[in-house]
């Protein structure tokens, strides 16, 4: 449900994205007068999409990382290295959501020039992308620790 | 010390198998946190890391390259390639060479070259008596080729990380050459190989049916056209040419080869989505990892080394070379190009070599890390596509590699292959 959620979120934004940039081309040629506002608006979209797009990333585990060293160990250690990942994966995500808070606490008052939003919404989506790292690796864990292990890697060579 | 730890908890945190954006971003905070600097900053440069226009531009020019894949361009490339080059022994490996030039020139990404192109002609050769290794291997090693010829956004991700003191539209043409000379001696190496294994020729079809395949072919060609074309001209900036591409390809998938349904363009935005978003996380996390790695100076103390190891040009040249090679078997590109621009371009200067040549020099480097294991995603790509155990593939990729190699020292050592071209039509 969350991942839908995110996933359309992302999605809407790049085509949204797409339009609008057409739209200043035909604004700038065309009508002569460029809209101002996409740029900035692009800017935050494009938080959008890479933030929550990368937790979706982290929930199916379609991250580029190295699997090699992961299957050329035992069983029990790699258990031991996807616990670790998972840990830090959690501890990581925590601070992004902390911190992100902080970021946008810290930035709320100001203003973006030429759209008038606050400049925290710029960091918004890396905040809840923390918070979605953290429920995630959350789950991960939980579901290794009760034997059900769904990486990829675990079937195949990848 | 606080270096060791940056470098320490990077590879770390590789070798278990943590995410490599992840990586990088968790390395970037332990040592933000070692050497007592605000964490909030840590966060605020992985926002920043991505918080400029003109990285805008990967997410349109993924999702061009997307819709054109989807919107089964990449067949009629490959049926225009066909009628071009099939002619010649070993047919299909030189048609998967000449594809990819034409492809690659449009996605700009060797990772969308081989999921479009591969799965057509790997198939493709296995039915007509290819070996899956060799149909692997040169889909493979001729992606890399995407990455030079323009546009590609990755020479987007240089000109940024190179302080933008380089020119977008010279890296463009920049890379025209190069990727041409690529491909030849890749052509060449499938030549050979072919022989050696005694692959057979396809028939020509005629200049008719070439004809008629070539204009199948020009509206998609056209794309690449728009964005280059747009960029040069300066009519638009590299950000908008990537859009109208991303518009162009929708019409023209859309209208002129009908082949776009509503449910293949939800898949295409998704993949375009997952793709971006995991380009952009990385040059995100990557940014707060280059603070670091300037907060310990080491640009400045590579130029040092560097240069006390010895003032040849040359010599420094290739360790450069050997150590980007080394870099990139063991990560991913745009991270590289991040987080190695700033310490090699330096060096660069001061051998007086020019930026947008070691540009190409570095994308070539890094293109060819991609085929190579431990982190080779383009090989993994191809052996999925191809349904080939990884070391059968490796164990007769290397008359490629030496293609490629042989190409790469060329680019470097000959710095009129990538700026002959540049110089004579934007002037110096």
């Amino acid at each position: 449900m969350i991942v839908r959620i995110c996933i359309i979120l992302a999605a809407v934004s790049l085509v949204a994205m797409t339009v609008f940039y057409v739209w200043l081309v035909f604004g700038r040629y065309v009508l002569n007068d460029t809209p101002t506002w996409v740029e900035q608006v692009s800017l935050l979209l494009v938080m959008v999409i890479t933030f929550l797009g990368a937790a979706v990333g982290v929930h199916q585990h379609t991250h580029l990382s190295v699997g090699l060293f992961r299957n050329i160990v035992s069983r029990s250690v790699r258990n031991f290295f996807v616990i670790i990942t998972d840990l830090l994966m959690i501890g990581f995500g925590g601070m992004m959501f902390w911190y992100g808070i902080e970021l946008t606490k810290f930035k709320w008052n100001t203003l973006i020039p030429l759209i008038q939003v606050s400049e925290g919404f710029r960091s918004l989506p890396l905040t809840i992308c923390g918070a979605l790292l953290f429920l995630f690796s959350v789950g991960h864990l939980i579901r290794l620790l009760t034997g059900w292990d769904e990486r990829q890697d675990n079937i195949d060579e990848g | 010390m606080g270096l060791f730890i940056l470098l320490g908890v990077f590879a770390l945190c590789v070798i278990i198998g943590a995410p490599v954006a992840f990586a990088l971003g968790i390395s970037a905070v332990v040592a933000f946190w070692f050497e007592g600097l605000p964490m909030m900053i840590g966060f605020q440069r992985i926002v920043a890391g991505i918080s400029l226009q003109a990285y805008l531009a990967i997410p349109f020019f993924i999702f061009a390259g997307d819709l054109m894949f989807h919107g089964g361009i990449a067949a009629r490339l490959v049926r225009f390639a066909q009628a071009a080059v099939g002619a010649v022994r070993g047919g299909l490996g030189i048609v998967n060479v000449f594809s990819s030039m034409l492809f690659g020139g449009i996605s700009g990404s060797a990772i969308a070259d081989i999921s479009a192109l591969g799965s057509i002609l790997i198939p493709a050769m296995k039915e007509k008596g290819y070996d899956a290794d060799y149909a692997v291997n040169v889909t493979v090693t001729s992606s890399i080729a995407g990455i030079i010829i323009p546009p590609s956004h990755n020479m987007i991700i240089f000109a940024l990380a190179a302080g933008g003191g380089v020119s977008i539209s010279k890296l463009f043409l920049a890379g025209v050459v190069p990727g041409i000379l690529m491909c030849v001696c890749l052509a060449l190496a499938a030549y050979i190989v072919a022989v050696k294994r005694g692959y057979q020729a396809e028939k020509f079809p005629g200049f008719a049916a070439l004809g008629y395949a070539f204009a199948g072919a020009i509206p998609g060609l056209f794309t690449a056209f728009i964005i280059v074309g747009g960029v040069l001209s300066g009519v638009f900036t590299a950000t908008e040419s990537g859009a109208i591409g991303a518009i162009y390809a929708f019409l023209v998938t859309l209208i002129v080869y009908r082949t776009l349904t509503w449910n293949n363009f939800k898949r295409t935005v998704v993949s375009s989505v997952r793709t971006t978003s995991m380009v952009l996380v990385l040059i995100a996390c990557a940014g707060a990892f280059a603070y670091m790695l300037t907060f310990y100076r080491v640009p400045s103390k590579t130029l040092d080394l560097l240069l006390g190891i010895s003032d040849n040009v040359i010599l420094i040249l290739l360790m450069i070379n050997l150590m980007l090679l080394v870099l990139g078997m063991i990560m991913d590109m745009a991270a590289l190009i991040l987080i190695c621009t700033p310490i090699f371009l330096p060096v660069m200067n001061a051998l007086g070599i020019d930026p947008v040549q070691f540009g190409i020099i570095l994308l070539v480097n890094l293109g060819l890390g991609l085929c190579t294991p431990p982190v080779g995603t383009c090989l993994f790509a191809g052996c999925v596509v191809g349904k080939l155990p990884i070391e059968k593939a490796i164990k007769t990729i290397w008359p490629f590699y030496l293609a490629i190699l042989a190409a790469l020292m060329l680019i470097t050592f000959v710095p009129a292959i990538s700026l002959t071209l540049p110089n004579l039509i934007l002037g110096d």
